[in-house]
């Protein structure tokens, strides 16, 4: 790898980090998409492993406070995020151009995986609480909406900039 | 993967997320209506029982106040009597304080003595009597007396007292008490012909005469 992707690469996780453990309002997050970017440029185990590691580093030093048994869900999530961001640019070829086409792509996955992971994390509560998942899916669906919504923006809105932006600062050329 | 058919897919993922989403909502608010419409059964159930309650209560008030109405009326109407009949008595008491004060005037109140002679001996103290009372005539508000009037002599002799005869050495004789000696003195004259006066002590005494 290049000096200069590992730099990168490295900045994208400090950033991920420091957002991830910043107070911001709830479910609203940049993890999932700094995740998913790095995933799209540096491949799915990088996005993957880097999921995992801010979820893992949030779960002790969360302004929100321990996660506890949820953590383990969270990393799951927050690495399928990452993991996905890869899949996705394998999906879209190689040579392929960044378009405002995928401005709309992105930001629909960003809403079915931002779903998909609030199914997990909230799987984890309902495994704690000994609680029916679809319960608890219910009770928690104000909070799901305004994830998938602010994912679903952040993403549509920022996505193709970013990853010209970061694939440029890593010496390529999208 | 060719673009239409992996925008079609991605798509369908997200119609999938919005679909799930929605009913999330959907469920969301019909668990919210089932728990408001329980809990509005029991609000209905409530309000009924708090209607229930009330009602009774309200007729238990009312019959209280009723009660309480009609209590009241008879407290005025007993208050009005008892004030006239309070006034009746204030009426009376001045009535009678003032034929007290009157009758006073026309009694006096004298201690009277029976000594029957076996250690029997009888007080009838402030026995009240008119004002000039004899002392015959006091005695016989406290006892049976038997007397002889004799003119030779203008006065009455008393035979028997409660049934005790003079017989014998032994005569009923009466003393008066005097105040100055502090000593039972004879009566010196018949005790019909003896006015006594307020406040006087005098003894009848069976006995066998000292003339000496």
């Amino acid at each position: 790898m290049k000096c200069k992707r590992v730099a990168v690469l490295t900045v994208m996780s400090a950033v991920c980090v420091g957002i991830q453990l910043t107070p911001r309002p709830p479910n609203v997050e940049f993890t999932s998409f700094i995740c998913f970017l790095t995933g799209f440029l540096f491949g799915a185990s990088f996005g993957g492993l880097l999921g995992a590691l801010t979820m893992f580093i949030n779960g002790f030093l969360s302004p929100w406070g321990f996660a506890g048994i949820i953590m383990p869900f969270q990393m799951v999530g927050m690495a399928l995020i990452g993991f996905a961001g890869g899949i996705y640019r394998k999906l879209l070829g190689e040579g392929s151009s960044v378009s405002k086409a995928l401005n709309f792509e992105s930001a629909c996955l960003a809403a079915f995986l931002t779903l998909v992971y609030d199914i997990i994390t909230n799987a984890g509560y309902a495994i704690l609480f000994n609680l029916e998942i679809i319960i608890v899916l219910i009770a928690g669906v104000w909070f799901s909406i305004i994830h998938v919504a602010s994912n679903t923006i952040l993403f549509g809105a920022a996505f193709c900039r970013l990853v010209k932006i970061v694939g440029s600062l890593a010496g390529e050329n999208l | 993967m060719k673009e239409t058919k992996r925008s079609l897919i991605i798509m369908a993922l997200a119609w999938i997320t919005s679909l799930f989403l929605v009913s999330l909502v959907g469920a969301y608010y019909y668990t919210e209506f089932q728990k408001e419409k329980s809990a509005n059964t029991a609000y209905i159930n409530m309000y009924n029982n708090l209607l229930k309650n009330y009602t009774s209560l309200l007729q238990s008030y009312t019959k209280l106040l009723n009660d309480y109405n009609s209590l009241a009326q008879s407290y005025e109407a007993e208050k009005q009597n008892l004030t006239y009949w309070l006034q009746q008595y204030e009426a009376e008491k001045q009535n009678l304080t003032s034929l007290l004060q009157q009758y006073e005037s026309c009694i006096m109140r004298v201690n009277i003595c029976i000594d029957y002679g076996n250690g029997t001996i009888l007080w009838y103290n402030q026995t009240i009597v008119p004002l000039g009372c004899n002392l015959l005539q006091a005695t016989r508000m406290v006892a049976l007396v038997n007397s002889t009037y004799w003119p030779a002599y203008q006065a009455s002799f008393v035979d028997a007292i409660n049934g005790v005869w003079n017989k014998g050495a032994y005569y009923w004789m009466w003393y008066y008490w005097d105040k100055d000696s502090k000593t039972w003195k004879y009566g010196n004259c018949g005790a019909d012909l003896y006015v006594l006066s307020d406040g006087e002590t005098v003894r009848w005494r069976y006995e066998i005469p000292n003339y000496a």
